[in-house]
């Protein structure tokens, strides 16, 4: 995106200026007068409520030494401060006659704290009361030149840079410009919007030495309250999601193997538990988004993509997948169609492939087209990155949603036999018959992410997942849909519940003759699951 | 764990990414970071045994402050400045008949009825509690001004 000369023109252009260095003579040392005059006024008991009187008293040193004079030197003030507040942090973290971790932080809080108190009073008083552009444009100037001087300091002292100043200032800035103030609550969207974008920016992928700092901030009680219940239009949802999805994609390639370093299980251990956070808190946030994200979460983390398909609407009552004789296709909420804030069509690329699908659907034809969908699918020949996997879900999601369309606009619903003998199941039929395993995997992972809370996907996906098993040519396939079905209920709770729906119907109903094959035997172990989870299944403890 | 689809071998980048995590752990953020300055009662984590209790359920409610003692919240209430426990014990004060001053920043209760009372002040005897002596006291012939009586409604 090319920066204009709105906010996030203003972010960028804070970015760049935090790497300009052609001060004019004294500017450093004015800066550094006023910056030690506020820390001092600020903690001075004379200083007033929210620093009041300290601040009018301020801005008239501030005239005096001429820094207000241009944005140009309001902008070159707020670089060097920055730039001092951090040294400062730096040489008391070093300082080795501190021995205590209380001592330092009060050593650094000190003037962070006096200099993010300096920053939010200049916002809410920059221009007219009522000028909200002004104080918008400052604000993200701040945070543009802050975040380009956590940039470079990054890049400069590698593995030696330390996250605690650029933490604080961010965190108290934000807590500052939340306070219950009329001024504030005029720009509240515009405040979130600038946090999202720095966080944005700062991203893991873009700034390692953060993502521990970053984590916390994101995951903030009070940021993450804000974001997701009180900002309007859920306009905040969309910019959390992204958020979300820097941090799973960077997370990806560390958790896809099996060995995970110490500072990796860290992040990860806090991602589990802002997703406990959110399920718990905002389960409708997580249903909403849950395309986005499981199309970037490694297939093999499975917890992760349960608790996210564990979601459902708080108004929602499920029942009891254990309870006997449960007649899915009788609940109301079965015809209903999630909402998905995705737009998978679009992921369908490229265009030619797209028409050609569309064209297969409608007609049913040429036969080509079958054959030649593994290869449309297919990126590399390397083995475990052979697949497209964000286009195999995207494809299997629009499939299912067209084939939905296509029996109610026939006055059916979806079921066992309506889903069968159409242009969608011959697509699927042929995916399952057709590929490998590693994309047999994905295809069959790619329905489960849809195996939810009760709605029309969810019974879609199910009945074609049985079916796919019913119709399999080989007893490979049947084994692989299990595997895909097990190894999600193997793993502690949360279970979704249309993943138990679908296995509880497989083991149960004698026409898939479950029992009777041969890798539900293949080792002791494996056969013992298989007979505890039955056990649990059709016996169900009195509750 | 498991990989269904094999292991893979670490860009450069992630690499890179991992010894630059392992650096950042070494100074993690710390509780205190992201809250304001406590400046008496800093956090001050350290391990503790299982067996010890690791914090209490319900224990932010008006109703767990009024059963502490007057000095505990008298203790919260000039130590923990600016925080919710400040507020709730404020509020428990209040419901036990406690009155803050504003100029003097201490809290009176009437030790009897006062003996006047007019539109602007009233005069008796009172007990306070002296926070730099850390203790009640009683003050006979004192007079409150009204103009003094901090009384905003805490909801």
């Amino acid at each position: 995106r090319a920066p204009g000369s709105g906010p996030m023109g203003m972010m960028y252009s804070g970015i760049t200026q935090a790497r300009e260095f052609d001060d004019p003579p004294g500017l450093y040392e004015k800066t550094e007068y006023l910056l030690r005059e506020w820390v001092t006024m600020y903690h001075s008991p004379k200083a007033g409520k929210d620093s009041t009187n300290a601040f009018s008293l301020f801005v008239h040193q501030m005239n005096l030494q001429g820094i207000l004079k241009t944005d140009e030197l309001i902008t070159r003030f707020f670089r060097l401060s920055t730039e001092m507040c951090v040294d400062l942090s730096y040489r008391v973290l070093i300082d080795q006659s501190i021995k205590s971790a209380t001592v330092t932080r009060a050593k650094c809080f000190h003037t962070l704290d006096a200099y993010v108190r300096l920053i939010a009073l200049l916002v809410k008083h920059s221009g007219d009361n009522n000028n909200t552009v002004t104080k918008v444009n400052l604000l993200n100037k701040v945070l543009g030149i802050v975040t380009g001087v956590l940039l470079q300091d990054q890049e400069l002292r590698g593995v030696d840079f330390q996250q605690l100043p650029y933490h604080r200032i961010f965190i108290m800035l934000f807590l500052e410009l939340s306070a219950p103030e009329s001024v504030l609550e005029a720009i509240s969207p515009q405040i979130l919007t600038a946090f999202c974008n720095t966080l944005y920016y700062l991203r893991p992928q873009k700034a390692p030495g953060f993502a521990y700092a970053w984590l916390e901030l994101v995951s903030h009680r009070v940021f993450l309250g804000r974001v997701l219940a009180l900002s309007p239009a859920q306009k905040g949802w969309t910019m959390y999601a992204q958020l979300l999805v820097s941090l799973f994609k960077f997370l990806a390639p560390f958790l896809r193997n099996v060995e995970l370093a110490a500072p990796i299980q860290l992040l990860y251990k806090g991602t589990l538990r802002v997703l406990l956070v959110l399920l718990h808190d905002f389960p409708e946030f997580l249903c909403d988004y849950h395309y986005g994200f499981c199309d970037v979460i490694a297939p093999n983390c499975i917890q992760m993509r349960n608790l996210i398909l564990s979601a459902f609407p708080r108004n929602m009552r499920l029942p009891d997948p254990f309870t006997p004789n449960l007649k899915v296709d009788l609940l109301p909420e079965i015809t209903q169609a999630p909402r998905i804030l995705a737009n998978f069509n679009t992921l369908i690329q490229p265009a030619s492939f797209k028409k050609d699908l569309d064209s297969y659907i409608k007609t049913r034809s040429p036969v080509t087209f079958l054959s030649e969908l593994r290869t449309s699918l297919q990126v590399s020949s390397e083995p475990g990155m052979r697949y497209n996997i964000p286009l195999i879900n995207a494809l299997v999601l629009y499939v299912g949603t067209q084939a939905i369309a296509y029996i109610q606009n026939k006055g059916n619903t979806p079921n066992m036999s309506t889903i069968t003998h159409s242009s969608h199941m011959d697509i699927f039929q042929n995916l399952a018959v057709d590929s490998d395993t590693e994309g047999r995997y994905l295809f069959l992972n790619a329905i489960a992410n849809q195996l939810r809370y009760p709605n029309s996907h969810t019974h879609y996906f199910s009945c074609t997942l049985l079916y796919l098993f019913a119709e399999a040519n080989t007893e490979a396939i049947q084994e692989q849909i299990t595997r895909v079905l097990l190894e999600r209920l193997i793993v502690n709770r949360p279970h979704p519940w249309g993943l138990l729906i679908t296995f509880i119907e497989l083991i149960k109903n004698q026409n898939f003759k479950f029992w009777n094959h041969e890798f539900v035997r293949c080792a002791p172990e494996i056969e013992k699951l298989f007979e505890s989870v039955a056990r649990s299944c059709m016996h169900p403890k009195p509750s | 764990g498991v990989a269904p689809l094999g292991p893979l071998a670490l860009s450069k980048e992630c690499i890179h990414h991992i010894r630059i995590l392992e650096a950042a752990q070494r100074h993690m953020p710390h509780p205190s970071d992201s809250e304001r300055l406590r400046q008496y009662l800093p956090r001050n984590p350290v391990p503790t045994p299982s067996y010890y209790p690791n914090g209490l359920n319900h224990c932010d409610t008006v109703e767990f402050f009024q059963r502490l003692s007057t000095e505990t919240l008298f203790f919260v209430f000039y130590y923990m400045e600016g925080t919710k426990a400040q507020y709730l014990a404020a509020k428990a004060l209040k419901k036990q008949s406690w009155r803050f001053h504003t100029k003097y920043m201490m809290w009176f209760q009437r030790h009897e009825e006062p003996k006047t009372i007019t539109d602007e002040y009233e005069q008796g005897t009172y007990i306070y509690f002296d926070y730099e002596k850390w203790g009640q006291r009683k003050k006979e012939g004192f007079t409150f001004e009204y103009r003094y009586l901090e009384d905003r409604d805490l909801n």
